[in-house]
């Protein structure tokens, strides 16, 4: 049997208190100590090789009491409680309730200095590892992002197909893709071609030819303002679907974005809906004989501005 | 327990094996820590949305682990190896329907969840925690159904990826980084199929565990919260434990919703579209229909442009975001029925009614655009 907390202790002569805590031999998983509590004379930590019997409430000792009082005083900070360290097993072993119940803070743990210093030195040792590898990691994931642009002219059909002044007209072509390793690919596109009125090409050039520029500021190409069509490119400059021409009950013809009801009149002006700014004009060229050809590009949907990104 | 065999009998081999386990790992304390959770007030079929999602998780992870058995994340297979699951595989339409209305099926037990705690004041003191992780666990099953609806490479799988990250290109500073970052390239393409890819099988999976494990320690270590009435003597007196009654509850809901799923598999099974092309033809681009609302109220004329789209996407959404994660330390009235809190029901019915306002009216707008 186990001695209890709280249990009378007896030495040969008389009482001399009570049993306060009780500590374990982490190895044996065996109560190897008493700490007996002196009756306002503090504790004393009574081996259990002096222990005579035990019942209980009582737990009678070999010992006098004066041999008792010669004993070790306990020392609290000498130890831990089972919550604060893993030993696996050890609470099957105890029967003593309640209170607390100790092994011994080990000899070695007990005048380590610089404990702050050598948890921060495992912080340190995680970013000198972190660290030195953030670089390489975002370089290794950003590599496909930032593509250099292509200004080649596409053909995307002849000009005959436009019927209509004012109307937009959806070209589909193909157009050639290698991205990285992938085999080269062909992905279908669509531009929208209007065959524009003077009015409608004084709404959009406003008597001035379209320069179109690359990034470092240098001449692509030359939109004249007498050329009588428009190429539009197939992307919502609102969050970049792709937009229709289509009948409006109030509007007459527009270009309608079927996703957040955009609406836009054949010189690519907005009339209605949500978009930041009108329709992206392409760099366009008609041979003698009515091909169209453009150079394909996008832009950033959502801003005011254009910011070409393809 | 009741695995004590009867003195003088032989043990089975069964039970020599759980002997021996047991005696390694503590398997009998374990299980008992497991099972003996008191549940105040008694369990009830109310508390059962969190056992279920964690079913449904565990179902779309074995699904999705079946799929990639034949799925090909390249753009030049991705839609024919979803294809031939769906045509050619035997049974392929039925996981791949089961893991498609799983994902719906999670979102509608996620916003029950959700509800639940708002409405029953379970995020208070001292739940704060789980409340938080619960949060971003929302915005994990959020990612999936972003990032998995990509993979089939159809028309729509395109469409919805090109508004979606569109939308993300709004962030403030680094929304143009992220978006092309997401992508892999200034235009979706392979890059984004495999970002996608990885981001749907690999990362959102391993942080879903991760918190999904911290959301329940932190339960375990809060308890349940229980009714939001009753007298302390009462509630004690119905008082039971984890199993077996609210087991047995959470075990029904996880059947039928098992049975809802496989039957909208069956009758619904997923259809592709045509293959990805940045020429959508006659297809009208629509997100996910649990993303509707926001793709509908980005209609409006007061979300129209830089900033409007700022605001109707981004501004809006993290501000409702933020205002959810700081309730639990803002509200710190105890009080935790909801008809004495005015202001979290009237919010509630609010967005509530507003997400299916925005959602029906979206619905509704569809036969306008042909």
């Amino acid at each position: 049997m186990q001695p209890q907390l709280k249990s009378k202790v007896r030495c040969l002569d008389r009482e001399v208190g009570e049993v306060s805590r009780v500590i374990m031999d982490p190895l044996s998983h065996e109560v190897s100590h008493l700490v007996v509590s002196m009756n306002g004379a503090g504790e004393r930590q009574v081996p259990m090789g002096a222990v005579q019997a035990v019942t209980d409430d009582l737990v009678q000792l070999r010992t006098s009491s004066s041999e008792v009082m010669g004993m070790q005083p306990f020392k609290r900070e000498d130890y831990v409680t089972i919550h604060e360290v893993e030993i696996p097993g050890l609470e099957k072993h105890i029967h003593v309730t309640p209170g607390e119940v100790l092994v011994p803070f080990p000899e070695l743990e007990r005048n380590v200095k610089r404990r702050a210093f050598f948890a921060n030195l495992t912080y340190v040792t995680g970013l000198f590892i972190g660290l030195p590898l953030v670089y390489p990691v975002m370089k290794f994931l950003m590599k496909p992002m930032y593509a250099p642009l292509d200004n080649g002219w596409l053909k995307v059909g002849n000009i005959g197909k436009i019927k209509t002044e004012d109307v937009g007209t959806q070209f589909q072509y193909k157009r050639k893709i290698k991205e990285v390793y992938m085999p080269e690919a062909e992905i279908e596109k669509n531009v929208w071609l209007v065959k524009a009125t003077p009015a409608v090409l004084e709404k959009v050039y406003q008597g001035k030819d379209r320069e179109f520029l690359d990034s470092s500021g240098n001449a692509i190409w030359t939109n004249k303002k007498d050329l009588p069509f428009l190429a539009f490119s197939g992307k919502c400059p609102h969050l970049g679907c792709a937009y229709k021409w289509r009948q409006h009950k109030v509007l007459g013809q527009v270009f309608l974005c079927p996703c957040h009801l955009s609406i836009y009149d054949a010189s690519g002006k907005v009339l209605d809906g949500p978009a930041p700014r009108p329709l992206d004009m392409l760099p366009i060229q008609v041979t003698a004989g009515g091909e169209v050809q453009i150079i394909d590009m996008e832009f950033k949907a959502g801003t005011k501005s254009q910011t070409r990104i393809v | 327990m009741s695995d004590i065999p009867p003195a003088g009998a032989q043990p089975t081999v069964a039970e020599k094996i759980f002997t021996f386990v047991d005696e390694r790992v503590g398997l009998k304390l374990l299980a008992a820590k497991m099972l003996n959770e008191s549940v105040p007030g008694g369990s009830r079929w109310a508390y059962v949305f969190g056992s279920i999602l964690l079913f449904i998780f565990i179902m779309q992870a074995v699904t999705g682990a079946l799929l990639m058995f034949y799925y090909v994340p390249t753009a030049d297979h991705a839609y024919a190896s979803t294809q031939y699951i769906l045509h050619d595989v035997d049974y392929g339409w039925f996981l791949l329907s089961y893991h498609f209305w799983g994902s719906t099926a999670m979102v509608v037990c996620v916003f029950a969840h959700m509800s639940q705690v708002f409405l029953w004041g379970a995020y208070k003191k001292p739940r704060e925690l789980i409340w938080l992780v619960g949060l971003a666990l929302f915005a994990l099953v959020m990612g999936f159904g972003f990032t998995g609806y990509l993979l089939p490479w159809d028309q729509r799988a395109y469409w919805a990826t090109t508004v979606g990250v569109e939308i993300m290109d709004k962030i403030p500073i680094m929304g143009d980084f992220l978006a092309r970052f997401l992508k892999g390239g200034p235009t979706p393409g392979q890059m984004t199929l495999s970002r996608f890819f990885v981001i749907h099988v690999m990362v959102l999976p391993a942080a879903l565990i991760a918190l999904a494990g911290l959301h329940l320690f932190l339960f375990r270590c809060a308890g349940p919260a229980g009714p939001f009435r009753g007298a302390p003597a009462e509630l004690k007196a119905k008082t039971d434990y984890f199993f077996p009654r609210q087991i047995w509850k959470d075990v029904v809901g996880m059947a039928v919703v098992f049975a809802c799923i496989s039957a909208m598999a069956f009758w619904e099974p997923v259809v592709l579209l045509e293959e990805a092309t940045p020429d959508p033809g006659d297809y009208h681009p629509e997100p996910e229909w649990y993303f509707l609302f926001i793709f509908q109220h980005l209609r409006l004329k007061m979300f129209s442009g830089e900033f409007g789209q700022f605001l109707g996407s981004m501004g809006l959404p993290g501000l409702l975001g933020v205002m959810l994660m700081l309730l639990p330390f803002f509200d710190r009235n105890p009080e935790r029925n909801i008809f004495k809190r005015p202001f979290a029901l009237i919010g509630w019915v609010m967005l509530t009614a507003s997400i299916i306002l925005f959602t029906v009216s979206a619905i509704i707008n569809r036969e306008f655009l042909d």
